[in-house]
């Protein structure tokens, strides 16, 4: 293959497009996810849910269930009281509820008994003769159900402690020309990775080993400890390919536990997969959310005041927040903000992270608030993000670290062909298609991480990197073959990466699209350390052709010591070294993490430097531009086209640079059309449990979707100038869409998503 | 899923003989139960759905005629264990009437396509969430416990041919384009066999959802024979849905028109997506005949469609939207091109 | 397989697909139920459950753990392999209704040397994937879609792909892999 749009030249400050170094495992099938460990007297495990939301376990009759034959015991709430430490919500943990801690149900499809058997056919067998008598309690579904209960976010979160603000938002909304006052909605949003929840779990002896897909192998393997009240040294958890995660394979959920403790009283291993259907339920999910936004701005498309409130749905043990007001606080040049988080409290399991968690739905509706106040004043949406573009943040004033948005814009607009759009509503069409063309801006926090990693260097140029970070997708062990090849002056082929084990050095969460600023920087300090110590080596040695250079002007390029005149064979230096190895463990601690913050991953505790923290705002942007076409009588809504150009200072690898933003953008367009988990109001249960009814995207909906790389280099964010680019793509493509519709048909959807039923009529 | 025998028959005698004695209606209760393709069966035996003790594959029935594709000159007879991807691929149907195959060609996926046999797909069960999920009261899964979706989370169902007990839709494409064009079914049977037109095969909800066709539990289907006018050669399925493919219609139409320059001489008309049952729209076609064509013309037919749909709280746009899928489709099938 | 318009009656379908190594079991059986069948060319036999799952079969029985679950209601295509080499699901599939079939898994489809399916390698460069964990089943999808003449253009493609789901969203890259892999098909 020579050229592809899947590996794009690099530009200014990127590194090549390498293929995937798990590529041939993984179209092989031979990459091994963690339900596909072949393990010796495996049991089947089977979650048994409840049927209702809220109330309490009567009775459970399990005696037709103990007669199939195979089973091997059924765990119920009585079986787990005392033997386990409630589940915490917090640093690993998902949520407080322990779903068989009690007879207490919190929420729909609880998990209320485990059935193990010696074959999944039993175990199915079994749970499906399992009958329940509840004592049940009426459960608030959402927003403006009865029996929730609404609490300011920064009274009861520790994560969000205040909202932020700037100037005299009332005043100067007051007093402007032009405004608007408008409310949106997102609904609830299910990860649905395509791989299955699951966990694996055996006992050797007093030691543990948990195969389960996961973001977090050490916060998980203390956390594990934590509820079976063994030490977390006796705990081993590996996950080395996770089948697509997107924030759900992050905290860990109570499942995990009561799996390992089914194997020890069981003294077999134990495998349980979570249904299709059950994940709906006993894993996490993006909350719904509401917001209210007032912007005021001068004739001249200033903003003058800008004011953001947001409600946000959550359990009622669990204060989860994500607050993306102090992101849309800080996007603009505002003269005034304002803004305002609620929890809603509800009947529900407690919400987690997914893909941009805060920004996702925040910058949805901040970005159709935009759309809309450039349509107020009449103004081109792209001019008028100009007009408000900032170089220092709205809240505090401190500067970006580096901010390409308007180049983004640019080149976007000048990929998608913006000036061909006739600004008219409704004035553009193809035949019977309706054609709408809308804009949003893309941001992310460049957020980094401590990491520990361990480089081993052999005198024949062949390395290992090992770090117990996550390949969810992202391609981080290729980007950390291909840095660490770079930085060793060694061909990728030579580096192996081995990534996903308690065993290896820690790394933090994979996610808050930190995991190759982290990763990455450790690379690049072991390397650094690696180099300097054969650099010293070479340079003090008695012979040899670099004796007595500069030791900073050595450097490692094809298996050799350089230097501007001389060179020396890797073989040949590792002898003045005196071994044939060099094993370098480094840790990387970002600045403005604490001094412990490498202690901490050890503990399973993370400290993540955001991109608000420190004298400078270090975030990643993009522009996004759609094309959609709505049938005139029908009004399915097609997107032929979608451009998105974004900034994340070093691009490590084009090719999956690429990938991740080209699939956040189609994640965005799945959040503007197809996706929302719903319920029914009555039961505060999931209707769509399955991916017939959860609609996201098939290949027949994705077309045109080009992605363009902007050159920036940003020397502050961290130590390998990395922003990341995971979570950045999926921000803004909604609100685009949205503006798309409304250019398009002149209606303009705020509660996504956007359907037939929205446009009919 | 709860155990059962498995078994092959190698004739249709022994199939239907094994059975018998399962008298009782519904057929879809039975305790014995045909499995062909499977892409239903399996699915609600997995969830519960469907509890059989007993199944029997006859896909191994020695009987040719079960799994052949005849093509007559007035008449297409179609074995009832041909898989929907063999006719979707079938390039003299789709001359002589293309909303037979474009109608395979939307529904499910091509591995779906290539297991699901015709006569399984025209008998698939709804989709509707609260009959597919056990925990939910369902009167069609579970008679005399209430419709959970009469006043739950409705966007999916149906508003023609609905009752007080059940709004379920039936999902299936295949079958708008058989009862557009007045297919019928033949039937094997424990007594007799007999022939029925494919329009008298499914029943509406009424009191009873649980019973969803006239066929017995000791009767299975042998083949569907189409009858299929020249002029079908202008017709067209038009499936509507939240996304391009792999999904379920939100509305969809069969329809074939019979012109004499602007007049029309003929037309049939199914619908789908929008009823309980597959759904012939003759007051619609009774609008549409004998008059010349026009949008107007179309529309009116397509008000005569829905004059009796009964929507819900959620699926009131089906309603519109049906009637939108209509007149397009009768508009872009006047357009073509023969 | 089919004729031009006339009253002479053409029979095409899968008529012949029956053949003396599917012959019906005359007992009935829910346990111990023996299957045999060609899995990537090799004989297999099992004693199984009635209610085993083909994919099931495949992953717990025969160890072959390349095909995927994803949903085990046939909404995902993730556990897609080939039967008598035409895609089908194995999860809606009882194994025992496989008995003397030939099935082909992502296990199958490179060479015993390890030299990668043209659908394989046309994957890794354009990068068709991201965790991988739908890409055997996308992958015998593609080689289906290739082999049944439904890849001609890119809307035949994105529409005969549609049975397979990529949360990760690599389409696009799909797409493109599916046409740079059908050359070379159409060429070998």
């Amino acid at each position: 293959m020579t050229t592809s749009e899947a590996a794009p030249l690099p530009r200014e400050n990127m590194g090549q497009p390498l293929a995937r170094v798990d590529g041939r495992l993984k179209v092989m099938g031979r990459a091994n996810y963690p339900a596909d460990i072949p393990v010796n007297n495996l049991a089947h495990g089977l979650l048994v849910a409840s049927g209702i939301a809220r109330g309490r376990v009567q009775e459970l009759h399990l005696d037709e269930a103990h007669a199939v034959k195979g089973v091997l015991d059924i765990l119920t709430h009585d079986h787990i009281r005392g033997e386990l430490e409630p589940p915490e919500f917090g640093t690993s943990g998902s949520s407080s509820i322990g779903p068989l801690h009690d007879d207490k149900i919190w929420h729909d499809g609880q998990i209320i008994a485990l059935v193990i058997a010696e074959t999944i056919e039993a175990a199915r067998e079994a749970a499906m003769r399992i009958t329940v008598d509840y004592k049940e309690e009426q459960p608030s579904t959402s927003f403006g159900s009865e029996g929730t209960e609404t609490v300011a976010a920064s009274e009861v979160s520790q994560q969000f402690k205040e909202d932020v603000k700037a100037g005299d938002f009332e005043t100067a909304f007051d007093a402007a020309e032009v405004k608007i006052d408008v409310e949106y909605g997102m609904p609830t949003h299910h990860h649905n990775p395509i791989e299955m929840f699951s966990t694996t779990a055996y006992w050797q002896g007093e030691e543990l080993t948990v195969h389960e897909p996961t973001q977090n192998v050490y916060g998980w393997k203390v956390e594990i400890a934590r509820q079976l009240k063994i030490e977390p040294d006796r705990v081993r958890v590996i996950s080395p390919y996770i089948g697509g995660a997107f924030g759900s394979k992050g905290p860990i959920t109570p499942r995990t536990a009561i799996v390992a403790l089914a194997a020890r009283r069981l003294g077999r291993p134990v495998r349980c997969v979570v249904t299709r259907s059950q994940s709906f339920t006993t894993q996490t999910y993006r909350a719904e959310t509401r917001h209210h936004i007032q912007m005021a701005a001068a004739r001249d498309g200033r903003i003058t005041a800008f004011k953001h409130e947001g409600w946000e749905v959550t359990s009622r043990p669990d204060p989860y927040v994500v607050g993306g007001t102090k992101t849309t606080g800080r996007l603009y040049n505002y003269g005034s903000v304002l803004t305002k988080v609620f929890l809603v409290k509800t009947d529900r399991p407690t919400p987690s992270y997914m893909r941009a968690p805060a920004e996702t739905p925040y910058i949805y509706a901040l970005e159709n608030a935009m759309d809309e106040m450039a349509v107020a004043l009449n103004m081109d949406p792209v001019e008028f993000r100009r007009v408000n573009d900032a170089s220092q943040d709205a809240i505090e004033g401190k500067p970006f670290s580096s901010r390409s948005l308007m180049q983004c814009y640019d080149e976007a607009a000048s990929e998608f062909g913006w000036s061909k759009r006739n600004p008219q509503v409704g004035s553009m069409r193809d035949g019977d298609w309706l054609i709408g063309m809308g804009c949003a801006t893309a941001v992310h926090p460049a957020n980094v991480a401590p990491c520990a990693v361990r480089i081993t260097l052999r005198d024949d140029g062949h390395a290992r990197v090992q770090t117990a970070s996550h390949e969810i997708g992202t391609g981080v062990q290729t980007v950390a073959a291909q840095l660490a090849a770079e930085h060793l002056g060694l061909h990728p082929s030579m580096v192996q990466v081995e990534m996903g084990d308690t065993r290896l050095p820690p790394a933090p969460v994979t996610g808050g699209s930190s995991t190759t600023a982290s990763v990455c920087s450790a690379i690049i300090k072991a390397c650094e350390e690696i180099r300097e110590k054969l650099a010293r080596a070479a340079v003090t040695a008695n012979d040899g052709p670099l004796a007595g250079r500069d030791p900073a002007s050595v450097l490692l390029k094809n298996g050799r010591l350089v230097a501007a005149d001389a060179s020396q064979a890797l073989k040949d230096v590792f002898k003045h070294v005196g071994s044939g190895v060099i094993e370098q463990y480094t840790e990387f601690r970002p600045d403005g993490a604490s001094p412990d913050a490498v202690s901490n991953l050890y503990q399973g505790k993370m400290e993540m430097v955001s991109g608000e923290k420190g004298d400078m705002i270090k975030y990643a942007f993009g522009a996004e531009f759609v094309e959609v076409r709505i049938h005139r009588r029908t009004r399915e809504i097609r997107v032929p086209r979608v451009v998105g150009a974004f900034s994340g200072g070093r691009i490590m690898n084009t090719r999956t640079a690429r990938s991740q933003l080209m699939g956040g953008m189609i994640w965005g367009i799945s959040s503007a059309l197809h996706e929302a988990t719903e319920f029914d109001w009555r039961s505060a249960r999931v209707v769509n449990r399955d991916l017939q009814d959860y609609l996201v995207p098939v290949n027949a909906d994705i077309q045109d979707v080009k992605v363009i790389l902007v050159p920036e280099t940003d020397t502050h964010v961290n130590l390998a100038g990395v922003k990341g680019l995971g979570e950045l793509g999926n921000v803004g493509t909604a609100a685009a869409i949205a503006s798309a519709v409304h250019h398009a048909t002149g209606k303009r959807i705020r509660e996504l998503p956007i359907r037939i039923d929205n446009l009919l009529g | 899923m709860l155990p059962f025998d498995y078994e092959r028959a190698s004739t249709v005698r022994e199939a239907l003989a094994a059975c018998a004695g399962s008298s009782e209606m519904p057929p879809t209760g039975a305790p014995s139960q045909f499995i062909a393709g499977g892409t239903n069966m399996s699915d609600y035996m997995r969830l519960g759905v469907t509890r059989p003790s007993h199944l029997m594959d006859i896909n191994l029935i020695q009987d040719a005629s079960l799994r052949t594709i005849e093509i007559g000159s007035l008449e297409i007879r179609l074995g009832a264990l041909v898989r929907m991807s063999e006719v979707e691929d079938h390039q003299e149907i789709s001359r002589r009437c293309p909303m037979l195959p474009e109608s395979l060609k939307v529904a499910a996926s091509r591995q779906i396509r290539n297991m699901a046999t015709l006569a399984g797909n025209v008998l698939q069960r709804t989709r509707c969430e609260y009959f597919r999920e056990i925990s939910w009261p369902c009167n069609k899964r579970n008679p005399g416990s209430g419709c959970s979706a009469m006043d739950g989370f409705n966007r999916q169902h149906a508003v023609l041919g609905v009752s007080d007990a059940c709004i379920a839709t039936y999902h299936g494409d295949f079958a708008q384009a058989l009862i557009a064009l007045d297919a019928t079914v033949e039937i094997a049977g424990q007594g007799a066999n007999r022939r029925i037109r494919f329009a008298e095969l499914h029943l509406q909800p009424g009191d009873n959802p649980e019973v969803e066709t006239v066929l017995r539990p000791d009767e299975m289907i042998t083949a569907i024979v189409i009858s299929v006018p020249g002029w079908a050669a202008r017709s067209k399925y038009l499936k509507i849905r939240d996304r391009e493919s792999y999904a379920f219609a939100l509305a969809s139409t069969a329809v074939a028109l019979d012109l004499d320059g602007d007049i029309v001489r003929d037309v049939r008309i199914g619908l789908g997506g929008v009823a309980s049952v597959p759904w012939r729209a003759v007051p619609a076609e009774d609008v549409l005949r004998g008059k010349i064509f026009s949008e107007d013309l179309a529309s009116k037919a397509a008000d005569a469609a829905f004059a009796n749909a009964k929507p819900r709280e959620h699926n009131a746009f089906k309603v519109a939207l049906g009637k939108q899928t209509l007149v397009r489709a009768l508009m872009e099938v006047r357009e073509m091109k023969l | 397989m089919t004729g031009t318009a006339s009253p002479a009656i053409h029979i095409s379908g899968a008529a012949a697909l029956q053949d003396e190594t599917r012959s019906p079991v005359p007992s009935t059986q829910r346990e111990g139920l023996t299957v045999s069948m060609l899995i990537n060319g090799q004989p297999y036999q099992f004693n199984i459950d009635s209610r085993t799952s083909l994919l099931d079969l495949l992953r717990d029985h025969a160890g072959l753990t390349g095909t995927k679950k994803g949903c085990d209601h046939g909404q995902c295509g993730a556990c897609t392999v080939l039967t008598d080499g035409r895609r089908t699901l194995s999860c809606m599939s009882f194994a025992a209704m496989n008995d003397g079939w030939e099935i082909t898994t992502i296990e199958g489809l490179s060479s015993a040397d390890g030299d990668l399916h043209p659908m394989q390698q046309a994957f890794i460069d354009h990068d068709a994937f991201q965790c991988g964990y739908c890409t055997p089943g996308q992958i015998l999808s593609a080689v289906a879609c290739v082999e049944e003449g439904h890849a001609e253009s890119d809307a035949d493609i994105r529409e005969y792909m549609s049975g397979n789901l990529c949360r990760c969203a690599a389409y696009p890259n799909i797409v493109a892999a599916v046409k740079q892999a059908r050359n070379e098909m159409e060429k070998a």
